[in-house]
């Protein structure tokens, strides 16, 4: 199904950040591939990982206190944590496009969504400014934006949640990148605009053959939208593989635990629970970082870290990292 | 089963003030004549969007807010009418369980004391005993005691949930609002709260009004949903009946744009058009009709009544009026 290289190759990948009082270990070890035209839905709770990981590959991560510990991000064969500021201000938003959780908070105030839009046009392309906002205009159709002739010249505070999200989808994808990083994109927005606002970036990936990295905790959106899955507990993914695979066999604890937690049809039924809490990045448990939390412990679990491995007797490409399926 | 909390054609209008002199410009109409009960045991789910003025609903019925018109009534008293001590009386019977476990617990105080603050002010406890009932409560939720002498930036966002669920408890009180109390937590702890929440309700025979935007907890937690757009109820009914018979074109769309949780099932609803609007400045007729795909002429100018279409199941919709 994969003629193609890969567009994005992260291997091995550590981010820490180093505080005063102690290192916080925010990813570990990450190994996560995008291919062309694919959507892959980084799974996770609050703390995991999810938002460093995306932030590591733009290289947004502040350094220091932040330092990518070690690791490669390959895009396009290149290697992104080698490239120096100046090449990387010309990949992002031109070649990788990414879009915030907050909408509200991630536009200007005080510059005029056209403004904002142009602004991006002009960094990237060689356009004067009428021709940057011809094309800002078209982008702001493409988004499905109502009325964009008006809404051009208007200030981010005149629009509501949906259509700021809009605005900042018709930014990132304006010079029509070939990975748009979309770091929960409809948590901040409510459920009949979710949909809106999901459709449009499916539609717009499928016409573009751009690829999606879909960061989210809603295990719904996983399933509508997701071509493939990784799940990140405590800075570690913990299983990958197609999204088929982990709705119809999760192989991990924590997968299964996540899955089974979700209210389902059964009315007033007990919910299962994942007892405990998510360990705090600074003080994560010796060896397998879930072990406190997980029904399945066994002793190597408190003594060693499992390492992501394919699945031994399945067809398709399912990784886990859990000693429960090694030998 | 009795009625424990009615509520007849409340309102709630904030004025808006703008001009050079700020004078009242305009209203937002927040609540917009909301009439439902709640029985003895109940938990009422209240869903809708950001906005749509399920929160402004929730706080009126323990008059944390005043309404503008309209009546409570809470086990037969019109609690609206009550003034200093007859409120005060009782005001214990009826808790609220907050959406933001950070901001809804006093960071200066240690748990002992957030806890135990309400029961001294009643003048339930003292001393030792007040020490014992905060160390039950603190077990009915799931917290050791050890916690007792710690403050809350020490907890997770789970746990000071459950700290604002004890609180709630203390007074033992009939019926608790709990606005959005898991929206803030993540999948893997919204389990263990849902779960905490529907044994304590059972234990103590609460009622609940349950605010949810997520249907699907909605679903699994409560015996009779309502939907709330700009500001008045658009449909209620028991929730299983609902989930299978949606009648209102906005239940049926709120119902359509969840996403289902099976990868081999990828239907695409046609998702609704459109923004919520201003309360500040609603659609005329039926707030709901430039998102409908159903819209007639009548919806454009005329409020929908209410149609009961069998026992218990009640919708605002022309489609349903003959």
């Amino acid at each position: 199904m994969r003629p193609q290289d890969p567009l994005l190759e992260i291997q091995n990948l550590s981010t820490f950040f180093h505080t005063e009082e102690n290192i916080v270990r925010s990813v570990r070890n990450v190994d996560l591939t995008i291919y062309p035209g694919e959507t892959v839905a980084l799974v996770g709770e609050s703390g995991c990982g999810k938002s460093v990981t995306s932030l590591s590959i733009m290289r947004l991560v502040p350094v220091p206190p932040g330092k990518f510990e070690n690791g490669r991000i390959l895009f396009k064969g290149k290697d992104l944590l080698k490239a120096s500021e100046l090449e990387m201000q010309k990949i992002r938003g031109n070649e990788i496009g990414m879009i915030f959780q907050e909408p509200m908070t991630s536009l200007n105030p005080i510059f005029t969504i056209g403004d904002q839009i142009i602004e991006a046009i002009c960094l990237h392309q060689d356009k004067n400014k009428d021709e940057a906002r011809k094309l800002a205009l078209e982008v702001l159709k493409k988004v499905a934006m109502p009325s964009p002739e008006q809404r051009i010249d208007q200030y981010p505070h005149e629009l509501s949640g949906g259509m700021k999200q809009r605005v900042m989808i018709a930014m990132s994808i304006v010079c029509q990148p070939c990975l748009l990083i979309a770091d929960e994109p409809t948590t901040a927005l409510d459920v009949t605009i979710q949909a809106q606002i999901l459709d449009l970036l499916d539609d717009l990936r499928k016409e573009t053959n751009m690829s999606i990295l879909l960061i989210t905790h809603n295990l719904g959106i996983v399933a509508q939208y997701a071509d493939r899955v990784a799940v990140m507990y405590s800075g570690k993914i913990v299983e990958q593989t197609s999204v088929e695979n982990i709705f119809a066999s999760p192989a991990h604890p924590y997968t299964k635990g996540l899955l089974n937690s979700l209210p389902k049809d059964e009315i007033s039924k007990q919910l299962e629970t994942i007892p405990g809490t998510v360990p705090h990045p600074a003080f994560l448990p010796e060896g397998c970082a879930f072990h406190p939390r997980c029904a399945e412990k066994m002793d190597l679990c408190v003594q060693k870290n499992p390492e992501l491995l394919p699945l031994k007797d399945s067809r398709e490409q399912h990784q886990t990292a859990c000693w429960l399926y090694s030998e | 089963m009795k009625t424990l909390l009615k509520v007849q054609s409340l309102k709630k209008y904030f004025p808006v003030y703008g001009g050079l002199l700020s004078r009242v410009i305009g209203q937002v109409k927040a609540v917009d004549d909301v009439s439902f009960e709640i029985k003895e045991g109940e938990i009422l789910g209240l869903v809708g969007e950001s906005g749509c003025g399920k929160t402004t609903v929730g706080r009126m019925t323990l008059r944390l807010l005043e309404p503008t018109s309209g009546k409570v009534f809470f086990e037969d008293t019109d609690i609206l009418k009550l003034k200093g001590k007859e409120l005060t009386m009782i005001r214990p019977k009826m808790q609220i369980i907050f959406q933001d476990p950070y901001s809804s617990l006093n960071p200066r105080f240690t748990v002992e004391r957030i806890i135990g603050e309400a029961i001294s002010v009643h003048g339930l406890a003292q001393g030792n005993d007040l020490q014992k009932k905060i160390e039950t409560l603190l077990e009915k939720v799931g917290l050791s005691r050890m916690y007792l002498k710690r403050y809350a930036h020490e907890f997770s966002g789970g746990q000071r949930q459950r700290i604002g669920i004890a609180r709630a408890l203390a007074l033992n009180p009939k019926y608790i609002v709990c606005d959005e109390p898991v929206s803030a937590l993540d999948v893997s702890i919204q389990a263990q709260i849902i779960n905490l929440l529907q044994s304590l309700q059972k234990e103590d025979n609460l009622s609940l009004m349950f605010i949810s935007h997520d249907l699907n907890v909605v679903k699994h937690l409560s015996q009779r949903t309502a939907v709330m757009y700009l500001g008045k109820i658009v449909e209620m009914a028991p929730t299983e009946l609902i989930n299978r018979k949606a009648a209102h074109p906005y239940t049926q769309a709120l119902l359509a744009s969840k996403p289902s949780l099976d990868p081999t099932d990828r239907k695409r609803p046609k998702p609704l058009q459109g923004d919520v609007p201003s309360p500040l400045n609603p659609p005329s007729g039926c707030h709901f009709h430039p998102r409908c795909p159903k819209v007639v002429d009548r919806c454009k100018t005329e409020i929908p009544r209410q149609i009961e279409l069998e026992e218990g199941h009640t919708v605002h919709c022309h489609l349903y009026d003959e």
